[in-house]
């Protein structure tokens, strides 16, 4: 499948591979440069492959807080929030962003690889509660615009609309009143720099890349976006999470809320004692690598890297690990092996690089 | 395009060799490294390791991927390239400068079967 910028993205000589089907651009020029672009000033990726849910109706906010673990009833409208989405069991299906628009009417953003399996899920609980569900993920395009002078990028464009200073995870929608597909400004994004999202019409998205590519704003792919990402230790779904997993076991607990009085998982996680706990570390010398394996001092394996790159701010190896809870012991140190070595991890608690937004 | 350079025999893993005798020197060819983007990671044998033709002998990382390098020919490695070790850079600014290992030949016969440089540049055509 393509998106609505994918000649785009070939009249910029992107390199475009394959993601969940999508044929997406991994870099453009200089991997390097993009993410620089975005932690010193701003770029500009194409996610329109991700997938966007409406649900509306009276039950509509009730539904959404009890699918998913976090709090939904509690945030205000016009308000972002990340959570989980579990099942029975309490693992993960897919992590999204639920945007709650009025209090009839929600829009749910999901990683591409998942959205049939999401769908299907969410369309299976949905029986007892007065809502419709529609994927309207064929009628959106997605631009993430990141970096500190995204703000002032944006209002230099001609949007259409006066686009509003707003708090981080919160959303402007001009249209949502007259158009069948609102146009979303949600201060979101998956960098950690201060960014906007915006979901819109595919002939408004792309003249929004038009004017955005006109003003010298950097394309950047998904490449970048990866390295962006991990840089600042948010999770990615097929890596840090799926489904054998609850979000117990990978940093999330602030992203359940077990006070709630029901959602999804609830009875599973309210009893559940994590299994495993993901580690950040960086290497001197060698980059890290999915897979590899993390090793005890006595050679015993206790887990594995689930996402590790080289970090373009600190130049050195960097990496998220799933570890065994029981054998994990901070004061001790761990190997990583990459190849035939091993090697000293150091493990830090922060995040690599703090991202820059508000 | 990317550069190709007379006098040096090519693999098709884009690799390049220049012999010396019995020594031969080798590296990665501009078409790799543009295909690999920045690398920032080059691990290599040490001197005095015995390497088997077509073997892995080293890696070259980019930062979002890792590429094995495979030996040619095999021999003992002689020398490595510590100062591209310590600056792989500079494979993406000369990648014909910048060996990664000299290797002493045990039989010199297995470089029959390389490209010379318009073979080597046929080759890339017909696989870019």
């Amino acid at each position: 499948m393509k998106t609505s910028l994918y000649e785009q993205h070939l009249e910029l000589g992107a390199k475009m591979v394959d993601f969940a089907g999508w044929e997406m651009p991994i870099q453009y020029k200089n991997l390097k440069e993009e993410v620089q672009a975005v932690r010193d000033s701003v770029g500009v990726f194409d996610v329109s492959h991700m997938g966007e849910f409406f649900i509306d109706g009276p039950d509509a906010i009730k539904f959404v807080h009890e699918l998913v673990t976090n709090d939904i009833e509690g945030a205000s409208n016009l308000k972002a929030i990340y959570s989980p989405l579990c099942n029975d069991k309490g693992t993960i299906i897919d992590d999204l962003i639920v945007y709650k628009l009025t209090e009839t009417k929600l829009m749910i953003c999901v990683n591409a690889a998942n959205i049939e399996k999401d769908l299907n899920w969410i369309k299976s609980q949905a029986n007892s509660y007065d809502i419709t569900i529609s994927d309207k993920s064929a009628d959106y395009s997605l631009l993430a615009v990141q970096g500190p002078k995204t703000f002032e990028t944006l209002c230099s464009l001609e949007l259409g609309y006066k686009l509003d200073d707003i708090e981080y995870y919160s959303i402007q929608t001009p249209d949502l009143q007259t158009s069948a597909t609102p146009t979303l400004f949600a201060r979101t994004g998956y960098t950690g720099e201060d960014g906007f999202e915006i979901f819109g019409p595919h002939d408004y998205i792309q003249n929004i890349w038009k004017q955005l590519i006109q003003a010298g704003v950097k394309p950047c792919g998904l490449g970048s976006r990866d390295v962006l990402r991990l840089e600042v230790c948010y999770p990615l779904y097929g890596h840090e999470l799926d489904d054998t997993v609850t979000p117990l076991d990978c940093a999330l607990k602030w992203t359940v809320k077990l006070n709630k009085n029901h959602f999804i998982g609830k009875a599973a996680l309210s009893e559940y004692e994590p299994k495993f706990r993901l580690i950040k570390f960086t290497l001197d010398k060698g980059i890290p690598r999915e897979n590899y394996k993390i090793l005890n001092s006595n050679q015993e394996e206790i887990g594995h890297v689930t996402s590790g790159t080289m970090s373009v701010v600190l130049n050195k190896g960097i990496a998220i690990a799933r570890v065994l809870k029981e054998k994990y012991n901070p004061e001790e140190q761990y190997l990583v092996e990459i190849r035939n070595k091993v090697l000293k991890i150091d493990i830090t608690k922060k995040a690599f690089v703090s991202g820059g937004h508000k | 395009m990317s550069q190709v350079v007379e006098n040096l025999l090519y693999t098709e893993d884009h690799e390049w060799l220049k012999v010396e005798g019995n020594i031969v020197s080798v590296g990665i060819t501009d078409f790799a490294q543009s295909s690999l983007g920045d690398i920032v990671f080059v691990e290599l044998p040490d001197a005095d390791d015995e390497i088997d033709q077509g073997s892995s002998f080293g890696v070259v990382e980019s930062i979002k991927s890792v590429s094995d390098l495979y030996t040619p020919v095999s021999g003992k490695v002689v020398e490595k390239n510590e100062e591209v070790e310590g600056s792989p850079e500079q494979i993406n600014q000369n990648a014909f400068e910048a060996w990664l290992v000299k290797i002493e030949l045990s039989d010199s016969s297995q470089l029959d079967k390389l490209m010379d440089a318009n073979k080597y540049k046929e080759f890339c055509d017909a696989n870019s």
